[in-house]
């Protein structure tokens, strides 16, 4: 069995999941630290659930929202003219959610760690709230922001339930590496499903240790 | 003139002041902990806003709890040094320095702040590699480089060494005359006081008790005294009559032998800050003899 493909899909998948993640997850951490809003524990909530609920739980009402029949599939076969379950844009809205947390949490808890007498500092030079973000936040929060990007990473790179819910196990489009070894093994092939398990535990682990040698590194030079 | 009027309530605990700041000179707002001292700075600031009252620069309102003014703490012109250093770790001197400039400011000016402040060759160091005595002069510069209308330090050199504190508070002196930036200063030490403020107000459980020069304040005009050593208590000897009490003032030790009834009349122990004050007629002078 070709393992490149189902490889470079969940790297791809990972790459784009983390980058939204970035994208979303460093002002939503931000909004999460600061806004003084009282139900913020619901949203909070919200958002830590992938962590404790089962991913076919998660999977399951993402496809019944994504499918055919589900408000966000319908809307998206309106404007695309395409389904959203069982399609590689789909699987990327599930790994967002999923791995929601381990982007946001570790965004959150390094914010929160500035002390806010650097931040009022930078007020009391007249510097705005996104001056201040961009300038003092974000680069003493380096370290939290790195680990929830490698966290999100890897968390992709394994995910397994949510993927199989919503995406299913086409070659190509949504049999990403986890899929696979599972079809191998599924197909009593444990040769095969050894080497393609040895090549994702190897590859992520070589992406977590350099990723947090390179996070040492950034600690060391503050 | 910077007036201050506010009202300020926390769970069981009120802050009620009503008192102005002369422009050009420092004002001390002296008091013991649990005063309200901070909080008053951070109203002023605009990091914190109050419940109801008024403050203004003179010309502008910052803050009108009847016409709902509240300017940000970015819009207000002040200069805030907090008690422990804030430096951005990850900035140099320099870059600290210049973080809260605006527009162009000529490279002679800020080395000339720089320099007066005894920075000069320290520009690319990162505030891990400077003492807290080089911190703290970083954020005074990096606040006194906005050329704020209002400085305000609260308690800056209290986390400091005894040295490193001395030092500090004549480099101040030296740099805010210098400057003749309007200055409000909050404390608990009376020496700190004596040395640097034009004007003191003095603060209990978040009223103001008392306003006037320090000499007013701490000695009484009644005394009109020509020798005053302001100090702390670190001794106190006496029997049946007179009483020697040792005061330290920055380095030195000084003695002055009083009557014992006065030692109990003012509850007198050792920590207590003191001033020891002489009328001119009873201090005499003398020129030491070189040559015999």
């Amino acid at each position: 069995m070709n393992f490149a493909a189902p490889l470079l899909l969940s790297l791809k998948l990972s790459l784009v999941t983390t980058i939204l993640l970035f994208i979303v997850g460093i002002p939503f951490g931000y909004w999460l630290v600061f806004s003084r809003i009282r139900w913020k524990f619901i949203i909070e909530s919200i958002i830590s659930l992938p962590l404790v609920l089962p991913p076919t739980v998660l999977g399951f009402y993402l496809l019944l929202v994504i499918g055919g029949n589900g408000i966000i599939g319908r809307w998206y076969d309106t404007i695309f003219n395409k389904t959203l379950a069982f399609s590689f844009e789909g699987l990327v809205l599930g790994s967002c959610l999923y791995s929601l947390p381990f982007a946001v949490q570790p965004f959150q808890a390094s914010f929160a760690a500035v002390d806010r007498k650097l931040i009022e500092a930078s007020w009391s030079l007249g510097r705005s709230k996104l001056y201040t973000f961009i300038r003092i936040i974000l680069p003493l929060s380096r370290h939290g922001i790195i680990t929830g990007c490698v966290l999100s990473f890897a968390h992709t790179m394994g995910e397994f339930g949510v993927v199989l819910m919503i995406g299913g196990n086409i070659p190509g489009v949504t049999r990403v590496a986890s899929v696979a070894i599972y079809d191998e093994v599924q197909s009593l092939n444990y040769g095969t499903a050894n080497i393609c398990a040895a090549i994702l535990l190897l590859f992520s682990f070589a992406v977590l240790a350099v990723v947090y040698f390179v996070n040492r590194r950034f600690i060391r030079t503050l | 003139m910077f007036k201050v009027n506010l009202k300020k309530t926390w769970n069981n605990f009120t802050i009620k002041v009503d008192f102005e700041i002369p422009l050009g000179k420092v004002t001390a707002l002296f008091g013991h902990s649990g005063a309200g001292k901070s909080s008053i700075l951070r109203i002023i600031s605009g990091l914190e806003i109050a419940d109801e009252g008024m403050i203004s620069d003179g010309k502008e309102l910052w803050y009108d709890s009847t016409k709902q003014i509240h300017l940000p703490v970015q819009r207000r012109s002040i200069g805030f040094v907090f008690q422990d250093p804030s430096l951005f770790p990850h900035l140099t001197v320099e870059k600290n320095i210049l973080y809260g400039v605006k527009g162009k400011r000529s490279l002679n000016e800020i080395k000339d702040l720089i320099s007066l402040a005894g920075l000069s060759g320290y520009e690319r160091f990162y505030p891990a590699q400077l003492s807290g005595g080089q911190k703290q002069r970083v954020t005074l510069i990096r606040a006194l480089v906005r050329r704020p209308d209002l400085l305000l330090l609260d308690e800056p050199f209290s986390a400091l060494d005894w040295e490193a504190r001395r030092q500090l508070q004549e480099d101040l002196k030296r740099i805010i005359k210098q400057l003749n930036v309007t200055t409000l200063y909050v404390t608990h030490d009376i020496t700190e006081v004596y040395k640097l403020a034009d004007k003191v107000v003095v603060l209990e459980s978040g009223k103001v008790l008392r306003h006037g020069t320090p000499e007013d304040i701490f000695m009484g005009k009644r005394l009109s005294t020509r020798i005053q050593i302001v100090g702390k208590v670190v001794g106190i000897e006496s029997d049946s009559i007179m009483a020697a009490v040792t005061i330290m003032h920055e380095d030195q030790y000084f003695k002055a032998l009083v009557d014992a009834e006065e030692i109990e009349r003012l509850n007198l122990v050792v920590g207590d800050d003191v001033v020891i004050g002489a009328k001119s007629s009873d201090v005499i002078i003398f020129k030491v003899l070189t040559q015999f």
